[in-house]
């Protein structure tokens, strides 16, 4: 094992017969977790760093500890990306499953359709968001107005009241991704074999029992991951409000909040601890999914 | 008799209405507002722009030629090489760790795993502040590389996922043989195991294409308005800011068409091989 440690050097002894397995695992490793490394965990540490100083615009003041740290806790204006970020997120992934797994079981099914249904599903998921998010700011918007006119409302400004806009948002945001959740849960529902369901209905179940404790139990892993990654990829949340209300009315997320203090604001120390902390947050929630997914799914991730 | 046969009819008929119903509502729900955009991307004059109506008048392809005008042609080219370098590094970069994983002998594979998958639950805003900095150092603001380096560290983890599955599928007998006829292990990978994998590998391919095609929030943040990196989903964002109150509605969803319309053919074309890839990613029995 010890001759192989530096894999480059390896050739030299065994060059006829190329590397030792192991040696040519770390060679093929390296450069993903040289890139993740550098591009992903670096910067974090980077942004600690950052976090700690105090900065005037973009001159460095000095250092000022965990200082912003105590500011951003006790900014309001945090805390209300934290809540417009919390409610966007439990509304946008409660709707998603609610209407992803309906299509799902519909989808399973159909057998005529199935195809061109199964095509279409792919194309909210294949539209960019900032065009879903132009899109549906047109459909609210007063003028053209489509949604007012279907629901026979007159000039009724979606999203210029402070409920409504996040309505908005999290209606956008289910449409492009339900669809995406009807996927990942119809590929769970197909390797639920139909002898189960067979052999339940012989035995007088109802569709409702079947569906409680056949569809369900069995589906739960599939469920669980589509909630982990939708839930991650709501709290991170920034192209929908961004295009659609440019965080007016109490939509304006975490990831929003972050941009602007580097962008307009200017302010790399105050910045890097909201960053830090939006981090902190998304990664704790992580944590807490793939705890509840156990740790099969680590490693059933890696297909062996 | 007669009555209950008629009844069984009657219920199938009405199963199959409401069945089809029910696909006809998922059609409606993924196409309509596309064909909306279409519409009202053909539409001209501010009466016809205005107007909820879908019928309502006159058309032309004018919007089309002002989309260009205003330079949209270089945010399709800027788009095409950021998303272009992407995939091509990543799919390089991630095959290899995904081989290494799914077949070489490795110490603490569940570690690496946990390691990747915290690098894909990653929130990007958090690279935000820190990239901007080392980028402004370094002269990548405004740049293909600034855009493209961090895209392919964040798609390297659903890259090696999915491509993960696809070698794991692949029977370990045929790899075998080749060893046994003295192949060495890289060898095995190359002439063997790759050419097998390579539905995989486009599947991957075509996702991590779209994920840099669309990411907004670090392209706007480290390439916001300069032609020379900006890229189409800042374009189509920034058509806004001509008049606060008043999007310019035609040339926006005329933008939005000619972006969506390339990719929705690729979609449908190859979308057995999308779903493949997508649900191999993420979902795990």
């Amino acid at each position: 094992m010890s001759a192989t440690t530096v894999a480059g050097r390896a050739p030299a002894v065994k060059k006829q017969r190329g590397l030792s397995d192991t040696g040519l695992a770390r060679l093929f490793l390296s450069p993903s977790v040289l890139v993740m490394a550098l591009v992903a965990a670096f910067p974090i540490i980077y942004a600690f760093v950052l976090s700690l100083y105090l900065y005037q615009g973009r001159l460095r003041e000095g250092f000022g500890g965990l200082e912003n740290y105590t500011e951003a806790l006790t900014e309001p204006r945090f805390w209300d990306a934290v809540k417009a970020t919390f409610i966007f997120t439990i509304t946008s992934v409660s709707g998603e499953f609610a209407i992803g797994l309906g299509f799902a079981l519909i989808m399973r099914q159909a057998f005529h359709g199935r195809g061109i249904t199964r095509a279409s599903i792919l194309v909210p998921w294949v539209i960019p968001t900032v065009i879903a998010a132009q899109l549906w700011y047109f459909m609210f918007s007063v003028t053209p107005g489509f949604v007012n006119h279907i629901l026979g409302l007159d000039r009724f400004n979606w999203l210029g009241e402070p409920g409504w806009a996040m309505f908005s948002i999290v209606f956008a945001d289910v449409w492009k991704t339900a669809p995406f959740v009807a996927l990942l849960l119809l590929a769970g529902l197909q390797t639920i074999p139909d002898e189960l369901y067979e052999s339940a209905r012989v035995d007088g179940a109802t569709t409702w029992q079947r569906f409680r404790f056949i569809t369900m139990p069995l589906l739960k892993p599939a469920i669980l991951v589509a909630l982990l990654f939708r839930t991650v990829d709501a709290l991170r949340v920034f192209d929908l409000p961004q295009v659609m209300t440019g965080g007016a009315n109490n939509t304006e997320s975490l990831s929003m909040l972050v941009q602007r203090f580097v962008v307009v604001t200017l302010d790399p120390g105050f910045g890097s601890a909201l960053s830090t902390l939006t981090f902190i947050l998304v990664l704790m929630i992580g944590v807490l999914f793939v705890r509840a997914l156990g740790r099969d799914f680590v490693v059933g991730t890696g297909g062996e | 008799m007669a009555k209950d046969e008629g009844a069984v009819v009657e219920t199938s008929f009405w199963r199959k209405f409401g069945r089809y119903s029910m696909l006809g509502f998922i059609l409606l729900w993924c196409l309509f507002p596309f064909v909306w955009l279409i519409d009202t991307s053909l539409k001209l004059g501010d009466r016809a722009l205005n107007s909820p109506s879908l019928t309502q008048g006159p058309f032309g392809l004018q919007n089309y030629i002002s989309v260009f005008d205003q330079g949209f042609g270089y945010n399709l080219r800027n788009s095409a090489i950021v998303a272009g370098t992407t995939t091509i590094v990543c799919i390089t970069v991630g095959s290899l760790a995904a081989y290494a994983i799914a077949r070489l002998p490795l110490r603490g594979k569940v570690v690496i795993l946990s390691a990747i998958l915290a690098v894909a639950l990653f929130p990007s805003v958090a690279l935000v502040p820190p990239l901007y900095e080392l980028w402004r150092n370094l002269g990548l603001l405004n740049t293909y590389p600034g855009l493209y380096i961090p895209y392919t560290a964040f798609t390297l983890p659903l890259t090696i996922f999915i491509l993960t599955t696809f070698y794991a599928s692949i029977p370990k007998d045929l790899e075998e043989a080749a060893r046994v006829d003295g192949a060495t292990a890289f060898q095995a990978f190359y002439k063997v195991v790759l050419p097998l994998a390579a539905p995989g590998v486009f599947a991957a391919a075509i996702i991590v294409f779209v994920y840099a095609w669309n990411e907004f929030l670090l392209a706007s943040t480290f390439a916001p308005r300069d032609l020379v990196a900006q890229t189409v989903p800042v374009a189509i964002a920034a058509f806004t800011g001509s008049v606060e109150f008043q999007r310019p509605i035609g040339t926006i969803t005329a933008a939005c068409v000619i972006v969506t319309i390339p990719m929705i053919i690729m979609t449908l074309i190859l979308q057995r091989r999308i779903v493949a890839g997508l649900t191999a990613g993420a979902v795990k029995g």
